[in-house]
């Protein structure tokens, strides 16, 4: 009975959202919603994705996904423990969404009259890639909802073999959605934005953060969870996990942060959003407390994985206050000193770096622990100190990003080495998802300082047939000509780069969408493994010539293939005991 | 003990994080994020011209009450408060000095030509220098001088609103 | 048809912005780092987020080249910070002072050398 009604609940959501979707794609206009994101001009595909692109569509898929997972649970999982306490814990929090869905963000409502046209979609969201950026990052948020029904299962049930089984499957979808859906904002930031950057430490994308390093700290401190090793800090993360993602929705969907362009957005939302999540957090911290006594947990030794896996989880949740402090702090000021202020990049990358190198360090220490403990200690401690003094006396030499590289490097180097010469003495890896895990986040680790300490950036002003010579490369300006699309018209101006006899074309095109007559850049790339050339069409100058900006990115290509190997390591680790 | 201890301790910052959120949501007065100008004084160095090049006569800023706004024909939002602009000057008895900004002489004029011509005259200001050192950020913005003192400063739209707001109190 | 696509070119091009003359030409290789570093941490300040290195906004262009003129006349970064802060507030500056805004950095230090200290004491007391 319990798992018909399940299906039921999804399959008349689904209607629900096929109606609305048939709304978009017909040009119902009489629909505020349908008006306000889409217009007669905009190609079917951004039709179908405008669906998504605004406040009430987005929450109706999400609660359409957190809907589609109770189903999938129950088919899958009939015959389990947890199922029932699962499910109540899942249609509980489907009930709340489902009451603030109805009564504050209806996109259903409609007008008495049929307008012609709409106002069409947010240009800046007509991108392949922000059109599946975002139902990607509501399953994220969503099965990290299923985890926390799993974690309260496990409060009541008690944890059991199977309940970890399904438990780390959940956690590892969750963990590897939510970072999926990370990276594609990121790719969609750096090739649709033109800023060239990836990551700006903007609010929004902090807020999706906050989750995803919970989440990362709960994925390992699972690992060893089922020896009771840090059992209830386990639980405490998976819960955190899941408040943090509702604390996301509320700070984006109030718009309490970004006050300069809030749409003057319903105050019944936040107040809602902001009760539901008092709700939850008292109601499943309230319970963790009072059941923690059931949580016995074990208390690793000094040197040990467990140990180091600890030290883990305390600087995964110091970058997590971090990144909350920094996001809020303005919030916090605005409220107590009516003092508004910004906190930026800087700030995030100082503190959080050194960090970064710590977790390094500790994939690092993990290698040698059983040096550790045998009588080959003192050794080891002596090469250490040598090391080190190596390190010193380069210090008064280089400047600290060089220094941080040559450390990522060595640790690449070092890792790379153990994984070779366990293949090679068992021809057998045995924990390859953690080792392939660990080595792209070295990678990327490399990449993004490559990238933050030699990419260059220069502004310039050409005609057409001008060149520059700019760090070793010439760019030159080839023609600019008009084009007309659809919805929008552009001018497109062509840019070759010679460096060394190779020759390479980039576009770059400057849009003015027809309804609303908003300005948009599209920037002109041309990648390779080491660099990336990076155009920008500017502003006309009244002589004829544009203004350009021209940069050379190092590293891009080696960020995105070192984030798309840390999925695969998630996914692999995920699915393996399930025999697939 | 330990759990006694770290149960106050998240009760109490999840306490002051509620408390803190909901004094966001009832602020109702939104703090404007931009500094605006008020208070500050017109300071001009160099000479300006009007969009046919005649030199302007800086009396005409710095003396009374002057009304000064910020447009440009590539502005969108320009466009929906001009007929604002032209009904206060209409009814009301305010000195209105355009700011040409970021524009194309000719396109400045075909715009007055269709939409009308509500300003006294306009600044040219064609590279956005003196906007900018006025501190203008971007276009429409409105200003209110008296004797070369800004008073009140708008950034975006003016409507009937924000005249009875920001305005009407000095007419 | 040429003609009328000439006309067309003409419209779409007119409509967009026009920018002034660009400064960085006077400026050498050290000058410019300090306009990027200083671009970078100046908020646009007719932007949600996002400092005047990365946006669009026609007055991020103007402001750069207002910094580059400054620096060219030999203001120090520090001088061209209070100047931008004195003329639209505190918010557009994006680099956080650590004398103003101590809590934001010693809470994470502080929560790091506790919890590490007390676990690593907890693991010894407990391991003898």
């Amino acid at each position: 009975m319990g798992s018909k009604l399940s299906y039921a609940n999804f399959s008349v959501l689904l209607i629900a959202c096929a109606y609305l979707a048939y709304q978009f794609l017909q040009d119902n206009f009489s629909f505020i919603y349908v008006f306000e994101n889409s217009s007669n001009l905009l190609p079917v595909f951004y039709k179908f994705s405008a669906f998504w692109s605004a406040h009430e569509g987005s929450f109706l898929l999400m609660i359409l996904f957190l809907s589609g997972s109770l189903a999938v649970n129950n088919l899958l999982f009939w015959e389990e423990k947890w199922i029932p306490i699962s499910n109540a814990t899942i249609a509980f929090i489907l009930f709340f969404y489902l009451l603030f869905q109805i009564f504050t963000s209806n996109p259903f409502l409609t007008f008495d009259i049929l307008p012609k046209n709409g106002t069409d979609l947010n240009p800046l969201l007509q991108d392949p890639l922000l059109a599946i950026h975002p139902p990607v990052l509501f399953a994220g948020y969503v099965f990290y909802a299923v985890t926390f029904s799993l974690v309260i299962a496990g409060l009541f049930r008690g944890f059991d073999k199977e309940l970890f089984k399904n438990l780390k499957l959940w956690a590892g979808i969750s963990w590897f959605t939510l970072t999926l859906a990370i990276l594609l904002g990121s790719i969609w930031a750096y090739y649709e934005l033109g800023w060239g950057g990836y990551w700006f430490w903007d609010p929004v994308e902090n807020i999706v953060l906050l989750p995803w390093l919970a989440g990362t700290a709960f994925t390992h401190s699972l690992i060893y969870s089922r020896n009771k090793i840090l059992l209830s800090w386990m639980v405490f993360l998976g819960i955190s996990t899941f408040l943090l993602s509702i604390l996301g929705s509320f700070i984006v969907r109030s718009g309490i942060l970004n006050s300069v362009h809030s749409f003057a957005s319903d105050p019944s939302r936040g107040i809602f959003l902001l009760s539901l999540f008092a709700l939850f957090a008292f109601a499943s911290l309230g319970l963790f407390f009072s059941k923690s006594v059931l949580l016995k947990s074990n208390w690793p030794e000094l040197i040990s994985k467990q140990y180091l896996l600890v030290l883990n989880n305390i600087v995964l949740v110091v970058i997590l206050l971090i990144v909350f402090l920094g996001t809020l702090y303005p919030i916090v000021t605005e409220v107590f000193y009516n003092q508004k202020l910004s906190i930026g990049p800087d700030y995030f990358s100082s503190l959080i770096t050194p960090l970064v190198f710590v977790l390094i360090a500790l994939f690092l220490a993990e290698q040698f622990l059983g040096y550790l403990k045998s009588n080959q200690r003192n050794t080891l401690i002596i090469s250490i100190i040598i090391a080190s003094v190596f390190l010193f006396l380069f210090i008064s030499e280089l400047n600290p990003v060089t220094l941080g590289l040559i450390f990522v490097a060595l640790a690449l180097i070092i890792l790379l080495l153990r994984a070779l010469v366990e293949f090679f003495s068992t021809k057998d890896i045995k924990v390859m998802h953690k080792i392939l895990g660990h080595l792209s986040v070295v990678l990327l680790t490399f990449s993004v300082l490559l990238n933050h300490e030699f990419s260059e950036t220069i502004d310039v002003k050409l005609k057409p047939g001008d060149e520059i010579e700019f760090s070793g490369a010439t760019l030159k300006l080839e023609s600019i000509n008009v084009e007309g699309q659809a919805n929008f018209d552009s001018v497109v101006a062509s840019f070759s780069v010679l460096e060394s006899n190779l020759k390479k074309t980039l576009v770059s095109e400057k849009r003015v969408y027809k309804i609303g007559g908003v300005i948009t850049a599209e920037t002109g790339i041309s990648s390779s493994l080491i660099k990336d050339y990076h155009v920008v069409l500017g502003d006309r100058y009244q002589d004829g010539s544009w203004s350009i900006r021209y940069s050379i990115n190092y590293g891009i290509m080696m960020i995105w293939i070192s984030s798309i190997l840390l999925l695969f390591a998630m996914l692999y680790g995920t699915i393996r005991r399930h025999g697939y | 003990m330990a759990t006694r201890i770290f149960l106050v301790l998240i009760m109490a910052i999840l306490v002051l994080m509620i408390a803190t959120f909901s004094l966001s949501l009832v602020e109702k007065e939104e703090i404007a994020l931009i500094e605006n100008q008020e208070g500050k004084s017109l300071n001009i160095v160099d000479d300006l011209y009007d969009i046919e090049g005649n030199q302007i006569p800086l009396e005409s800023l710095l003396e009374g009450k002057v009304l000064l706004n910020v447009w440009a024909s590539w502005c969108i939002t320009c466009l929906v408060e001009h007929p604002f602009l032209k009904s206060i000057t209409q009814s009301k008895d305010v000195k209105l000095i355009g700011i040409n900004y970021k524009d194309q002489s000719f396109n400045a004029e075909k715009y007055l030509l269709e939409n009308g011509d509500p300003y006294i005259f306009s600044i040219y200001d064609l590279s956005g220098e003196f906007s900018l050192k006025l501190g203008v950020t971007g276009a429409p913005e409105t200003f209110l001088l008296i004797d070369g003192v800004i008073v009140s400063h708008r950034i975006g739209e003016v409507n009937m609103e924000i005249w009875n707001e920001k305005f009407a109190q000095y007419f | 048809m040429k003609n009328l696509r000439n006309i067309f070119k003409i419209i779409i091009i007119f409509i967009l912005p026009i920018c002034a003359e660009s400064l960085y030409e006077n400026l050498d290789s050290e000058e410019l780092k300090r306009l990027n570093y200083l671009s970078d941490n100046i908020r646009c300040p007719k932007c949600s987020y996002g400092n005047i290195s990365s946006s669009n906004a026609p007055i991020s262009k103007d402001l750069k080249e207002e910094i580059a003129q400054l620096i060219n006349d030999g203001y120090s970064d520090d001088e061209i910070f209070n100047l931008m802060e004195e003329r639209y507030g505190e918010y557009v500056i994006l680099k956080t002072d650590i004398d103003d805004n101590k809590t934001l950095f010693l809470v994470p230090l502080m929560v790091l050398i506790i919890s590490i200290l007390l676990v690593t004491t907890y693991t010894i007391k407990k391991t003898k």
